[in-house]
């Protein structure tokens, strides 16, 4: 994309989109509220799959195609930015990681219109030593989110003279070059690990423009956001919030806060979605990508659209269907065909995310529901809980339906009198068990094998009659805004919090609440404070 | 069989090809393992010897899994009855434990046999290996004379396995065949007499990995100690990588086996489910002929993944849900580990037809068969299923069933392949798991 069309572009989502409502930076926590705190050590962050093909499309434009390469994410704990703090790049990724650079090299020199977007100098006119120099000097600068030292650029341009001679063609020396770029580890590792400063880290300015750009567009820092960094803007508060509120305002925010709630809530499974399509009518191979769409649509509009309290999404009425997810959901497709806000029917037991096909087909079999992995999703995902492994060696078999067990509640029963199962089930099945009227991909049903289903259940104490219910007491749970502030706080550092990040979680949950819950200033705040500019000393 | 005199490709060709004869100079990368190859070989016979996993998810019904008779010559069991046709290449090991604590079921088992060590537990039914897995410790020793050190492949859709290059270090396996076939008889790939030109881009390719390496070198003195290790496991990538196009530039070795195959034909789902025992087929294909074109002598071949859960055509559930859920003897769990035995003969039964000198392909190798648990619906570790094949080379016994009546450590096994393929390991795993005991029933 030009850096003109951006703007265009950028111009038009904030007239379409931007709330009178963004928090100004008067309202939020001044820096002495943050007090003292001892953060968990940074680390060297592989980027993920999403950040690679993101960095690359940054760099050379949108149509250019860009090879899966970097081998799958790995979660820690659930969350990929966790991590991606501890793995590395197997042989298997090197090897397509090589093949992908040189692709993506040889599609932008081979292109007029893709050469004239990074070359330094006329761009019909074959490259000389030069000009490829100064092309891999800017494109480089972007790519690793620093400028390059005289010895990085002196290796790519050797690099590439070389194959320019060699091949006796200036546009491959170019592409060889730009492969070089391409597979340092400056561009696949996140190298933001500080700078040793009175027993912290310090980020310094190119690490905190990184920082900023991963966390709020998932991708590398743009040519501004370099220019702040190294006019020393980002080591001020201020400086530092002026381009956090300037990257929420770009349409790039949306792709940032995509992953932070597919992340959060673990939907990259949906890629692997297999359902029996003999049991479902409604399974297709699209199912997986249509319901992340559906709630990823949903979290863009509450946050960066509506800039509401984000327990919204556990029981708003609200949603985006297609005609496919209409056809799931028993409701008429929306017109005009695709994407469209609708809201479900009064009448409807759909609320939020939990009557979301994401949610329900994803903690499921794949020919029927399950209470538990439902149930464990809502107390890991939703509430940060803490769920053991289940015990291995135990026959954790439910029967058959019969004729007296016909429902999962029934079939269940043993899991929560038996006290050896107890334990751990009667956290999650009787949350899982209140989402019953939605089979294993999602669509509404009220029997279960002819026998009605029984939704009732409590939240810790607080009962729900049905899903509806369920869904408004878990919006009112103290401890969802809660696990939403640390779940932005890991994926922001891509490290679990110690007990010496307590005092400064603390401040951030009180600072959410403040906001009403609205996400957009929880990120604010979160970039203005020391978690986000410090991490403790590495071991 | 010759492969060039010395049964070493030429160094000499390698050179001469570089840059077409242009004037220009470009350092060499120093190619680590070039140097000493022909040492490990001259100690053998003329064929290399080759190390196969081939290991299928959630385990077996044990009473219907293991033979009454002992000995040589023993009848196959109920769910062993698949393996009839490559019997005779069978050392089945039946009543051995893997001695780790169990503390995460599907992912302790196949930690415990295959590293030696516990699994660490990532959250979220994850894990990771504490350490290599057999087959990259196996790679490590004679997967440097070939252009893939070892090959990692699926035939579950999207499988990935439980190859470990080290912790949070997974070598993913390739489940795709036109992605398979293209690594492996892609454009670069020649089979033996095929004239090449070599291609002056292969030695720019190198100067390309080693300015990736000096950048890596700058940045490694600022991290810490950790994430220090990390980058040098993707640098040993690196390095991989360049043997590897340096590879390119060589004669492929004059083997009779091997020819070019066609490439695969997709397999597609049907109703929605994976069509495995195709897919098995075609996966299988181009694994042997890997080997016979010695691409690689380390192939890891996971049929299924631990804890998956793929439909299995004809199936009411998910195979790992079946597991658990199905009422009864398990009709349909046992189905599906027919399938997989049948998965196993044939990949078996292809190494057998290929001949090698006097011998097969499969007497050159030596193929651990296993899986993650023994009886899935409690995720046992005793009675672990373990079968071997192939002889190494006439290191390894076969044709007999050999049962354990004190629950031995099934880390011996492993030990025992190792030491067949002339890894001079002195022991094998930690803790309740470490032996340094071969299995002497399985030494020839």
């Amino acid at each position: 994309m030009s850096a003109r069309s951006s703007t265009l572009a950028s111009l038009l989502a904030l007239a379409a989109c931007t709330p009178e409502t963004a928090a100004p930076v008067d309202e939020l926590a001044p820096a002495e509220a943050w007090g003292e705190a001892t953060p968990a050590p940074a680390a060297l962050r592989r980027l993920t799959a999403a950040q690679y093909a993101a960095a690359l499309h940054d760099l050379f434009g949108d149509d250019v195609v860009v090879p899966a390469a970097t081998g799958p994410d790995l979660p820690l704990a659930g969350l990929v930015a966790a991590g991606s703090s501890v793995a590395s790049y197997a042989p298997r990724a090197v090897e397509s990681l090589e093949s992908a650079a040189f692709s993506v090299a040889d599609q932008v020199v081979s292109d007029p219109a893709r050469r004239a977007r990074i070359l330094a100098c006329d761009p019909a006119t074959p490259p000389d030593a030069a000009c490829r120099t100064e092309t891999l000097r800017r494109v480089g600068r972007r790519a690793w989110r620093r400028p390059l030292t005289p010895s990085q650029l002196g290796r790519l341009t050797a690099v590439s003279d070389q194959a320019a001679e060699a091949l006796g063609d200036p546009w491959q020396g170019l592409a060889f070059g730009l492969a070089a770029l391409l597979q340092s580890p400056n561009l696949l590792y996140r190298t933001e690990v500080g700078t040793p400063d009175g027993g912290l880290r310090r980020f310094d300015d190119h690490e905190l423009a990184s920082r900023l750009s991963f966390l709020l567009w998932n991708t590398g820092p743009d040519e501004v956001l370099l220019d702040a960094a190294e006019a020393g803007e980002l080591r001020t508060r201020e400086g530092r919030l002026a381009q956090a509120e300037r990257l929420l305002d770009d349409p790039r925010a949306r792709a940032g806060l995509r992953a932070i709630f597919e992340d959060a809530w673990g939907l990259g499974g949906l890629d692997d979605l297999r359902k029996d399509p003999t049991l479902f009518e409604h399974a297709h191979p699209e199912l997986g990508p249509d319901a992340r769409e559906e709630t990823l649509r949903l979290v863009e509009h509450l946050v960066l659209d509506a800039d509401t309290d984000i327990r919204t999404v556990l029981s708003t009425r609200q949603t985006f269907l297609n005609p496919r997810l209409a056809a799931l959901y028993g409701l008429p497709a929306p017109d005009p065909e695709g994407w469209r806000l609708v809201d479900l029917p009064a009448s409807s037991g759909r609320r939020g995310l939990l009557g979301q096909a994401a949610f329900l087909a994803l903690n499921a079999h794949a020919v029927s529901s399950s209470a538990t992995l439902r149930g464990k999703a809502i107390r890991v995902r939703l509430l940060c809980d803490e769920i053991p492994n289940p015990p291995v060696n135990v026959d954790t078999s439910i029967p058959e339906p019969s004729g007296t067990t016909r429902t999962l509640r029934d079939r269940v029963a043993e899991h929560l009198t038996n006290p050896t199962c107890a334990a751990c089930h009667e956290l999650t099945d009787p949350l899982g068990l209140g989402l019953e009227q939605f089979d294993g991909i999602g669509r509404w049903r009220t029997t279960d094998q002819g026998a009605v289903i029984d939704p009732s259940g409590d939240v810790d104490g607080t009962p729900f009659r049905d899903a509806a219910e369920l869904a408004t007491v878990l919006a009112e749970h103290p401890d969802v805004p809660r696990c939403m502030a640390r779940t932005v706080v890991r994926y922001a550092r891509g490290t679990l919090e110690t007990a010496g990040d307590e005092p400064w979680l603390g401040v951030l949950e009180d600072r959410f609440a403040v906001h009403d819950h609205r996400v957009r200033p929880l990120l604010l705040e979160l970039v203005a404070s020391p978690l986000f500019t410090v991490a403790g000393e590495v071991p | 069989m010759s492969r060039s005199s010395s049964g070493l490709p030429t160094r000499r060709r390698f050179l001469r090809g570089l840059l077409a004869g242009s004037a220009v100079s470009v350092a060499l990368p120093p190619l680590l393992s070039l140097s000493g190859r022909s040492d490990a070989r001259a100690a053998t016979d003329a064929f290399p010897r080759r190390f196969g996993l081939f290991f299928w998810g959630n385990g077996i019904l044990p009473e219907r899994w293991v033979p009454e008779q002992e000995g040589p010559g023993f009848a196959l069991s109920d769910q062993l009855a698949p393996l009839a046709d490559v019997a005779p290449h069978l050392a089945l090991l039946t009543g051995f434990q893997v001695k780790v604590p169990n503390r995460v079921a599907h992912g302790s088992g196949p930690a415990g046999l295959l590293s030696g060590m516990p699994a660490v537990d990532l959250g979220d039914n994850r894990i990771t290996f504490a350490g290599p897995s057999l087959d990259q410790v196996l790679a490590d020793a004679i997967g440097r004379d070939t252009r893939y050190r070892s090959l990692e492949v699926a035939v579950q859709p999207g499988g990935q396995g439980r190859s470990y290059r080290g912790p949070n270090l997974p070598n993913p396996a390739e489940s795709d065949p036109a992605t398979l076939f293209e690594r492996l008889f892609g454009p670069s790939f020649r089979a033996p007499g095929e004239d090449g030109v070599v291609d002056p881009r292969l030695a720019l390719r190198r100067s390309v990995l080693d300015a990736v390496l000096q950048d890596a070198a700058e940045l490694s003195p600022r991290l810490g100690s950790e994430d220090r290790v990390r980058l040098e496991q993707h640098l040993d990538g690196v390095r991989e990588l360049e043997v590897r196009i340096a590879r390119l530039a060589e004669d492929p070795p004059q083997l009779d086996a091997c020819v070019r195959p066609d490439p695969p034909a997709a397999v597609p789902d049907v109703d929605g489910r994976p069509q495995m025992s195709e897919h098995a087929r075609v996966m299988a294909d181009l694994s042997v002929m890997a080997l016979a074109c010695d691409q690689t002598r380390v192939l890891s071949y996971w049929f299924s993944d631990p804890l998956n859960d793929v439909l299995f055509p004809g199936t009411t559930a998910g195979h790992h849900q079946l597991t658990h859920d199905e009422p009864g003897d398990q009709p349909q769990v046992h189905e599906i580990v027919l399938e997989g035995m049948q998965a196993l003969a044939y990949l078996l039964g292809r190494l057998r037809d290929v001949p090698e000198g006097d011998a097969t392909l499969l007497d050159h190798c030596a193929v651990l068969a296993t899986t993650d648990v023994s009886y899935g619906r409690t995720h046992q570790l005793d009675e672990f299923p373990l079968i071997v094949a192939g002889s190494a080379g006439g290191r390894l016994r076969t044709g007999f069933h050999h049962r354990s009546a004190s629950s031995d450590n099934a880390g011996r096994v492993p030990l025992t392949l190792l030491r067949a393929l002339d890894v001079p390991a002195a022991d094998w795993g930690v803790d309740d798991a470490w032996t340094d005991k071969g299995l002497g029933e399985l030494e020839a």
